[in-house]
């Protein structure tokens, strides 16, 4: 039977419908199961109006038997095996003959009863529960009352259509009764449409211009577009969020073009791209990357034959253009190096001071970090970029569009001729915002991005605020995780551990917590993040585990461990490896550390294990040093069979306490060694 | 069409739904939410229409007259209906429709966008209302006011008189409009908005205002003492403008600013907890 459920809602926001819309699904598929009724092909659409629920579902539970039990056999019979009044009073109470009692073998004993067909409750009934318990569950991020109810939803729910096998179902959400019936799209088409199933429901609405189909819609807006950038040679400015947001805000997508006067396309595309999106909702039309003089929106309609939306759009274009071009050409008759004053003005964050404070730290971990990365001399240009790249916080157009920063003070230091790399470096010096998006291309930018999100960390957890759970006011797992992108896109090598050291210190007095704290919490912090991001890229959890457990000194050495061991994990020799690395761990652990005397090896197979390891030593220095930990790896495996002998021949924990401990201290000598690839105790074989 | 005729259809329109047509109020205010008609009916139980035009004064927003679309003034139609009808979307859109827009040749749309008001401790859900990409309307649920859960549910609705004007004119220029046949949005406003710029962001006196400030808000505090809820609510309005007025003067620290629209708020959210416990009632 089909199962057709619409719930037609005011306007609900993008992020609300996305989460409507799996957990619909999710909780319809749990609780049919749950009530033996389990669903056939249960899909989920959406408009930002409706939310549906299509399903195919057996006419109920499945009828199944029953035993229904009596009296004990020892009381219900007489001992000639006639029933006595405790058995024919049971089976006149339950309505079936005397005659028709069995005996039943129970845990208990032996009991009389019988057996019956009992019918399951059908899929009406079911659901005319369910329902509302379900719509009652939903839960969105900001949920609101409406009228005089007390029911809680992302927007007011207007209407309920609920059909099963072609009738309607009966039940109440708030006072608003389910029925049988909706309306095509709210301006162009709201007629009453009374659908018997999915298929004739969906075919109606797109008769009145509603596509429910939220896939379709999206493909529909790209259809079109392609169909207007052809003749103008151009491309879209790939806004794939913006698409999906009008994916889910229009039910009838209709795609037109308008124009911008020419007088505004010498503004930067980044600002013509934000000012079109913000507020309007409109594409940026481009050819290699430069805008043309043209956008592309989305109406909510079948057309515009008389092109009042084109109009209309273009009117309020121009005057947000207006507004934008007078910030560029206003804000630029004041330099970045006079506005920076200003941040003195500007609060980072309540106990850390203010941004002039911050841009003070900036310049000393952006130094620090340059000389470790390259030519010390060069720092000239990062160190500007770190003085200039909070200024354009006191911009108007940094005001007007907050998501700009760092992008507009870029762009201003290019204009006011600044050195090339100081404009990148400051442009850039937000990237990446996210996983999806670019680290920055030049080693100021990263330079620059490493030490504003580190700072941010620092500060933040030094002055003791929490980072738990959903709650992260400050974005510090963003922050976090896009230090570790850089550093692993950039493959920058340098002491992490240093440059946290170097970032608390340029706190200096402002921290509450003592730096050990801080430190460790940092640690703690940058190992989920990194065990994060080696997941994602599909790298086994315990490898990911041992790699983390050789230390944060350096984190992009940590990435070439975690590469090395996945790389190696299917030779031969990695298995016998780890499994003799976990028996050297286990021997030595708890002992005191001891120092190797060689004159005290008495045994053949324990010099043959000295010898052999002085070797591989020697070799696999340089090569942790370059990163080259395959090569490493592969250099310590060398050491397996002079490891099966000594394990073989010689006792390590010898009478005498001397060569017991010579012995443990070539152990803790190799181990050294081992922990500098990886914790192999992590390793699970 | 002329902002005197279209202020006319929509009292008319709302006053067929059952408003009660007030004055506007007789402050300074940021918004029409901001006035007694709305602030308070909006916190007892009892249900409530009204619709008004509101003078809303935003002094940073003020640009010497020279641009187009920004004024330090404007003016505001609000409409309150409580508890929210469940098709006061469609009445809305009827509304529109009553002023002569052709819906079926434009694009309107309902865009998220949640409202709050810090200084008075109210918030709602709601959209911005769009028609061709020009905002037309703020259109909001309330949940709470004066930092309190509200019940029933009011519908806000706030049309922007001068942008709904501009799309019915189409008109480029604020100052091209017309408020009746013969006069124009230039006539009545323009020296308006030069004098009240160079005012707001000039000449308006610091120390002035701040002793205003520190007076209004002690003499509020007393007053709701006084259980003179309303006295002491107008107290509040006039904290309210002088902190806008100090902020277009560019005398606010960002440290100050939190501090003093908690300020504020502290003192509303006393008034409204006095008036919804029942201490007092209009």
């Amino acid at each position: 039977m089909e199962f057709l459920l619409e719930i037609n809602v005011e306007e609900m926001p993008p992020s609300h419908v996305r989460t409507a819309v799996e957990d619909l699904k999710e909780k319809f598929e749990r609780e049919l199961t749950a009530a033996k009724i389990p669903a056939k092909g249960l899909r989920t659409l959406s408009t930002c109006r409706r939310l549906v629920v299509v399903a195919d579902l057996p006419e109920g539970q499945e009828a199944r038997e029953e035993v229904v039990t009596g009296p004990p056999k020892a009381v219900a019979f007489a001992a000639d095996g006639s029933p006595t009044p405790a058995a024919s009073g049971f089976a006149r109470s339950r309505g079936v003959d005397v005659a028709q009692l069995v005996v039943i073998k129970t845990e208990k004993g032996e009991y009389v009863g019988f057996k019956k067909m009992a019918t399951g409750k059908s899929s009406a009934e079911i659901l005319v529960q369910m329902i509302p318990r379900i719509l009652g569950s939903l839960s969105f991020p900001k949920m609101m009352r409406w009228g005089t109810g007390q029911f809680r939803f992302s927007r007011p729910i207007r209407n309920i259509l609920c059909l099963l096998n072609g009738t309607g179902l009966a039940f109440e959400i708030e006072g608003l009764r389910a029925g049988e019936t909706t309306t095509g799209h709210k301006i162009r088409s709201p007629k009453l449409i009374r659908p018997t199933s999915f298929e004739n429901y969906s075919r109606a609405l797109e008769d009145n211009l509603v596509i429910i189909d939220h896939e379709k819609r999206k493909k529909r807006i790209l259809d079109q577009f392609a169909v207007l950038l052809e003749p103008l040679r151009a491309q879209l400015y790939p806004d794939p969020e913006l698409l999906d947001k009008l994916a889910n805000d229009v039910e009838c997508p209709f795609a037109f073009v308008g124009s911008i006067p020419e007088s505004y396309l010498e503004l930067p595309l980044e600002i013509l791209s934000t000012a079109m999106r913000e507020g309007q909702k409109l594409f940026s039309v481009v050819r290699e990357k430069k805008q043309l003089p043209y956008f592309l929106g989305v109406a909510d309609a079948p057309g515009d034959a008389k092109g009042l939306i084109r109009k209309g759009n273009e009117r309020v274009l121009k005057a947000r253009l207006e507004d934008a071009k007078f910030f560029w050409e206003h804000d630029r008759k004041v330099s970045l190096k006079k506005r920076a004053p200003a941040l003195k003005h500007v609060v980072f964050q309540e106990k850390l001071g203010t941004y002039e404070d911050k841009t003070q730290r900036l310049k000393k971990i952006a130094a620090y970090l340059w000389a470790k990365l390259a030519e010390p001399r060069g720092d000239k240009d990062v160190i500007l970029a770190a003085e200039l790249c909070k200024a354009d916080l006191v911009t108007d157009m940094v005001r007007e569009f907050p998501s700009l920063q760092g992008r507009v003070g870029g762009l201003y230091a290019q204009a006011e001729d600044l050195p090339a790399g100081v404009g990148r470096a400051i442009y850039e010096h937000y990237q990446p915002q996210s996983l999806e998006d670019e680290s920055p291309s030049t080693l100021g930018g990263a330079v620059l991005s490493i030490a504003d999100k580190l700072d941010s960390i620092v500060g933040v957890v030094g002055v003791g605020i929490q980072t738990t759970g959903s709650s992260d006011p400050f974005g510090l797992r963003r922050n976090a995780q896009g230090i570790c992108k850089v550093i692993l896109d950039k493959k920058l090598n340098f002491t992490f551990l240093r440059l946290l050291d170097r970032t608390i210190a340029s706190y200096g007095e402002k921290l509450k917590l003592p730096k050990t704290e801080i430190v460790g919490y940092c640690r703690e912090f940058f190992a989920n993040r990194l065990r994060y991001l080696f997941e994602r890229q599909g790298f086994r959890y315990d490898l990911v585990n041992a790699a983390l457990g050789a230390g944060l000194e350096n984190l992009y050495h940590s990435y070439l461990r975690v590469k090395a061991l996945d790389a190696l994990k299917a030779s031969s020799q990695f298995e016998p490896f780890i499994l003799m690395a976990k028996r050297v761990n286990n021997i030595i652990s708890g002992q005191p550390a001891a120092s190797l005397n060689i004159d005290l090896l008495a045994e053949k197979e324990e010099r043959d294990l000295q010898a052999m390891f002085a070797i591989v030593k020697e070799n696999v220095g340089p090569m942790i040093a370059k990163g080259d930990y395959t090569q490493a790896q592969m250099m310590v495996f060398r050491l397996q069979p002079g490891l099966n002998n000594f394990f073989d021949r010689v006792l390590v924990m010898a009478e005498d306490k001397k060569l017991r401990k010579n012995r443990l201290a070539l152990l803790q000598a190799i181990s050294r060694i081992l922990i500098q690839m990886a914790d192999y105790s992590q390793v699970v074989i | 069409m002329s902002l005197q005729n279209l202020i006319m259809s929509l009292q008319r329109f709302w006053a067929d739904q059952g408003c009660y047509l007030a004055p506007s109020y007789d402050l300074e205010v940021g918004a029409g939410t901001m006035t007694p008609d709305t602030f308070f009916r909006v916190l007892d139980k009892r249900p409530w229409k009204v619709a008004y035009v509101q003078p809303s004064r935003r002094p940073t927003d003020g640009r010497y007259g020279d641009n187009p679309n920004r004024v330090q003034k404007h003016y505001q139609f609000q409409v309150i209906m409580k508890p929210s009808p469940a098709d006061i979307q469609k009445t809305y859109i009827d509304s529109l429709i009553a002023l002569g827009i052709r819906l079926e040749d434009h694009d309107l749309r309902f865009d998220e966008d949640d409202w709050e008001s810090p200084t008075i401790g109210a918030w709602g859900v709601g959209w911005q209302v769009m028609l061709d990409g020009l905002e037309i309307t703020q259109f909001t649920y309330f949940q709470q006011a004066g930092g309190l859960e509200v019940f029933p549910i009011p519908a806000e609705i706030t049309y922007g008189l001068e942008r709904l004007e501009m799309f019915l004119e189409e008109k480029d220029d604020i100052y091209d409009l017309k408020w009746s046949e013969d006069v124009s949005y230039r006539d009545l406003r323009l020296e308006e908005e030069r004098q009240f710029s160079e005012f707001n962001f000039n000449q308006a006196s610091i120390q002035g205002l701040r002793s205003a400030f520190g007076l209004a808000e002690k003499e509020a505090a007393q007053l709701a003492g006084k259980n003179l809820l309303l006295p002491a609510y107008d107290m509040c309005l006039k904290c309210s403008h002088y902190f806008n007025l100090l902020d277009s003067r560019g005398a606010i620290s960002v440290t100050e600013r939190v501090k003093m629209i908690a300020q504020i708020r502290a003192l509303v959210s006393q008034v409204a907890a006095k008036y919804a416990g029942v201490e007092v009632k209009l």
